[in-house]
């Protein structure tokens, strides 16, 4: 089934033609990667899909409803989920707080400065759960600033969980990660595959090759090819590229 | 039938200054491409490619001649539609900027909605990251679905060579603002500036 799906996506800034034309479909139950050299328009592509931007032209639909020009929250709210290039964790809080923060059931409670994270039982234990999830569980009482930056990057996801998505986009989470962080990562995200519908959009071919189900390359603001890893494996320039001895 | 892409008597002519019309710079045109293809460019820096490429999406001007794409003159389009009928491909980034002294509501529209002509400005490609044989591939789907590519490389290593004749089947040759076409990769070979132009990588591909 066909649970994610854009059409004919244009986003514009001004004269600069970010987005040409995006189409692209998810299907549920499978990791989709979106890859493109710099500058393809990879990150706007996301932001655009994941509600941040409203596309100048094109629909974007989930779960067969319209769900273009909604606002990021409605989006949120609907069951799509997103994690960032960039870090956005509380460093002076505890692990388990950055869950705990992302969670329906105290985001829907009014926001009260005084209150006591902690306080509620079944938040604390939803969100280790959700850290067990991305093997974090056992770190859920260490500093946010002491993880290393490959659990940081667990930590996001495990945010990006912790709202209980149908489906998660995740914007480059190799940036910024050594070859054994990245191997864990791949892991981490071959187990989430059970339970979520994943998006990942990378410029790292190799990772998406392992990782996904399918693949859509853009470049020019336009998919410009989509086919499964084996297919575009075969590609004559892939195999003559960097990545031919992993083909 | 309409041709896809036709050049007719196009000119575009840059002066010294606005005081002295003398002129410093004379791109002359005139071809014509009747159905879908991918047509390799190239020439030396300076030669007029990208003049060529602004003049036919419309965001340059021509001195006198026009420009039909799908038999539509595509300096009479509104400068917010042009980018319908045709697009440059930018090597960097995608910038459409048009000028044009006649407001939009008096030209025509595009009546179209996916570009026939897609002009792509040395795109770069890089043997290490994979990415070519998708381009390629790309260029190819676009003229399965009836589109006209341009691909413009400025060759300086010899796998550029080999990605022209892979995917171009006619090729047109840039030169002080001189537009010859060619039917195919070794009649552009046989044209002597062509050869002296791309000189080193032939001889090193025979090598």
């Amino acid at each position: 089934m066909t649970l994610f799906k854009a059409r004919n996506i244009q986003k514009r800034f001004g004269a600069r033609v970010v987005l040409e034309n995006i189409s692209l479909s998810v299907e549920e139950g499978t990791v989709h990667g979106i890859m493109g050299p710099n500058g393809a328009g990879k990150t706007t592509c996301f932001h655009v899909l994941t509600g941040f931007y409203p596309p100048d032209d094109g629909r974007i639909t989930f779960e067969g409803h319209d769900i273009t020009g909604r606002k990021p929250h409605q989006i949120a709210r609907l069951g799509i989920s997103r994690s960032f290039q960039i870090m956005n964790l509380f460093d002076d809080t505890v692990v388990i707080e950055n869950v705990i923060l992302a969670l329906p059931d105290f985001r829907a409670l009014s926001f009260n400065v005084t209150r006591n994270v902690f306080d509620d039982i079944t938040l604390v234990d939803r969100a280790l759960e959700v850290l067990d999830r991305v093997g974090l569980a056992d770190r859920a009482w260490q500093k946010a600033a002491s993880l290393s930056y490959g659990n940081r990057r667990a930590l996001e996801i495990a945010v990006a969980l912790a709202a209980d998505p149908r489906i998660v986009f995740l914007d480059e989470p190799t940036s910024g990660l050594g070859a054994e962080a990245t191997l864990r990562l791949m892991e981490l995200i071959r187990n989430l595959r059970e339970a979520y519908t994943i998006v990942i959009i990378e410029h790292d071919m190799r990772f998406l090759f392992e990782l996904a189900d399918t693949i859509s390359v853009i470049h020019w603001g336009q998919v410009i090819a989509e086919d499964t890893p084996a297919a575009l494996r075969a590609n004559k320039w892939v195999a003559r590229s960097a990545l031919g001895d992993v083909a | 039938m309409t041709g896809m892409l036709e050049v007719r008597s196009l000119e575009k002519i840059y002066t010294k200054s606005r005081l002295d019309r003398t002129p410093a710079f004379r791109l002359q045109a005139d071809f014509s491409i009747d159905a879908p293809r991918v047509v390799g460019m190239m020439g030396p820096n300076g030669s007029g490619k990208t003049t060529l490429f602004e003049l036919i999406t419309g965001s340059n001007a021509p001195t006198s001649g026009e420009v039909l794409v799908a038999g539509r003159n595509i300096h009479k389009i509104r400068t917010d539609q042009r980018d319908r009928l045709a697009i440059h491909y930018h090597q960097s980034y995608q910038v459409r900027h048009f000028r044009s002294f006649k407001p939009n509501m008096l030209m025509e529209p595009a009546r179209s909605n996916y570009p026939m002509l897609h002009l792509f400005d040395e795109p770069q490609f890089n043997t290490q990251d994979g990415y070519i044989g998708f381009m390629l591939d790309f260029f190819r789907k676009l003229q399965a679905e009836g589109r006209l590519v341009f691909l413009c490389v400025h060759p300086n290593e010899r796998f550029h060579l080999e990605i022209v004749q892979e995917v171009c089947e006619s090729f047109i040759f840039v030169e002080k603002g001189t537009v010859t076409p060619f039917a195919d990769y070794p009649t552009m070979l046989a044209h002597e500036p062509a050869q002296a132009y791309l000189g080193d990588l032939l001889t090193e591909r025979a090598a």
